[in-house]
């Protein structure tokens, strides 16, 4: 199934690109696309904590994804 | 050229005043108080010496002096509407014609401003433009709480605040410049951090609190005494380019602790991380927005939504929190 990732913040930064399409297999839960977003930043969001929104909303768990979900990922911003 | 309804009172004997106004909305808001003529088509060229022109609103009137070309004549400021308030309260609302149009806002909503206080927790990149706009606007009294003072480094983001001030309070510079705005508002400035001790005391005498700050655990603070308190807030956050908002906290909606799971880590602050001038601005006014929209009653709004907008792509993404 094909999955949108929006990456915003520091997840934008560590992975170098805002949006992108991942082919992951049926019964992928959120918990492991997160697993996988975090490896391919090499470390840059260790310590980050992060907020998982699908289809623009926020989920109150882990959930399994289905093909076409847009998945963000929101990292905790300080500045002002 | 334009006259508010407090100097046309003050100088009515040197102008001809007419209404342009249909028979039925003169009938319906009839305008006491003051000697005027209702015009005819082409009847406003006949009458010499300085004339003052009455629309509705004040924008048809300010529309037609620019068109025609119209010498000597005046167009009343937020036309017969501002008038009737005027008359009726002795309050000249005037001044705020542009927004008191919208119907969304009218007189009513105006007031509502005039009325209302708003605590502004940093006077920084946020507090600056959030400040500046609610000042503007016509909020009745606003509470400015910093402990900091001007820097060198602040001023590409924080155009309160100038190259004659740093070294100032914060709150002190700000106060000297949001004065030459409008000198209606009261503002109260608070010269120290917001703590455990004096947070709540400020807070709830305020009608929403502006969350300007720019670290997590004055913003963890702010939501626990905007919870005890009942009193909405406006979350704004900073990184880089991007920005977010967040309306909190209104009677029993998520707040910051619902917005991050707590413990949020890993946010970068504006010194670390760096931010673009500009970007305050824009995201500042959005706040300003959310915050006239809660003492107007406006629905439209961010309430339990976090709008998250990107300076580089203009990318706008709002996610609903629960």
């Amino acid at each position: 199934m094909k999955i949108t990732i929006k990456c915003f913040s520091q997840v934008k930064y560590a992975l170098g690109i805002d949006e992108f399409v991942l082919e992951l297999e049926a019964g992928t839960m959120t918990s492991e696309l997160e697993q996988n977003i975090r490896s391919k930043a090499d470390g840059k969001l260790d310590g980050i904590s992060l907020r998982i929104a699908v289809n623009q909303k926020y989920i109150p768990n882990d959930i399994e994804l289905n093909d076409g979900d847009e998945v963000a990922f929101i990292p905790p911003v300080q500045g002002g | 050229m334009i006259l508010t309804p407090k100097e046309l009172l003050e100088r009515q004997s040197e102008f001809t005043v007419i209404d342009i106004r249909p028979e039925s909305q003169r009938k319906e808001f009839p305008m006491d108080g003051i000697n005027i003529i209702n015009s005819e088509d082409g009847f406003i060229h006949t009458i010499e010496g300085k004339k003052v022109l009455v629309c509705q609103f004040g924008i048809v009137t300010e529309g037609m002096i620019i068109e025609q070309n119209l010498k000597d004549t005046f167009s009343l400021l937020g036309g017969a509407q501002a008038w009737i308030d005027f008359q009726s309260e002795k309050e000249d609302l005037s001044r705020w014609s542009r927004q008191t149009v919208l119907p969304e806002v009218g007189l009513e909503g105006q007031k509502k401003l005039l009325n209302a206080s708003v605590a502004i927790v940093g006077l920084g990149g946020l507090g600056c433009p959030v400040s500046q706009s609610l000042v503007a606007a016509g909020i009745g009294k606003l509470i400015l709480i910093d402990g900091d003072s001007v820097e060198l480094s602040n001023l590409h983001r924080q155009p309160l605040h100038g190259t004659d001030d740093i070294g100032k309070t914060k709150v002190k510079s700000a106060e000297e410049s949001l004065r030459t705005i409008n000198s209606v508002t009261k503002i109260q400035c608070v010269d120290e951090y917001l703590d455990e001790s004096n947070g709540l005391d400020f807070i709830q005498e305020c009608d929403v609190v502006i969350d300007a700050t720019d670290n997590i655990q004055t913003r963890q603070l702010i939501d626990r005494f905007s919870k005890e308190s009942n009193v909405p807030m406006i979350y704004g956050g900073l990184y880089r380019w991007e920005g977010q908002v967040a309306v909190l906290n209104v009677d029993g909606s998520p707040g910051y602790k619902e917005l991050f799971l707590e413990p949020p880590s890993g946010g970068e602050s504006c010194a670390d991380a760096g931010v673009l001038g500009m970007l305050p601005g824009i995201i500042g006014n959005i706040q300003a927005i959310e915050t006239v929209k809660l003492i107007v009653s406006i629905k439209t709004n961010l309430v339990g939504k976090l709008l998250m907008y990107d300076g580089m792509n203009h990318r706008t993404e709002i996610i609903e929190i629960g």
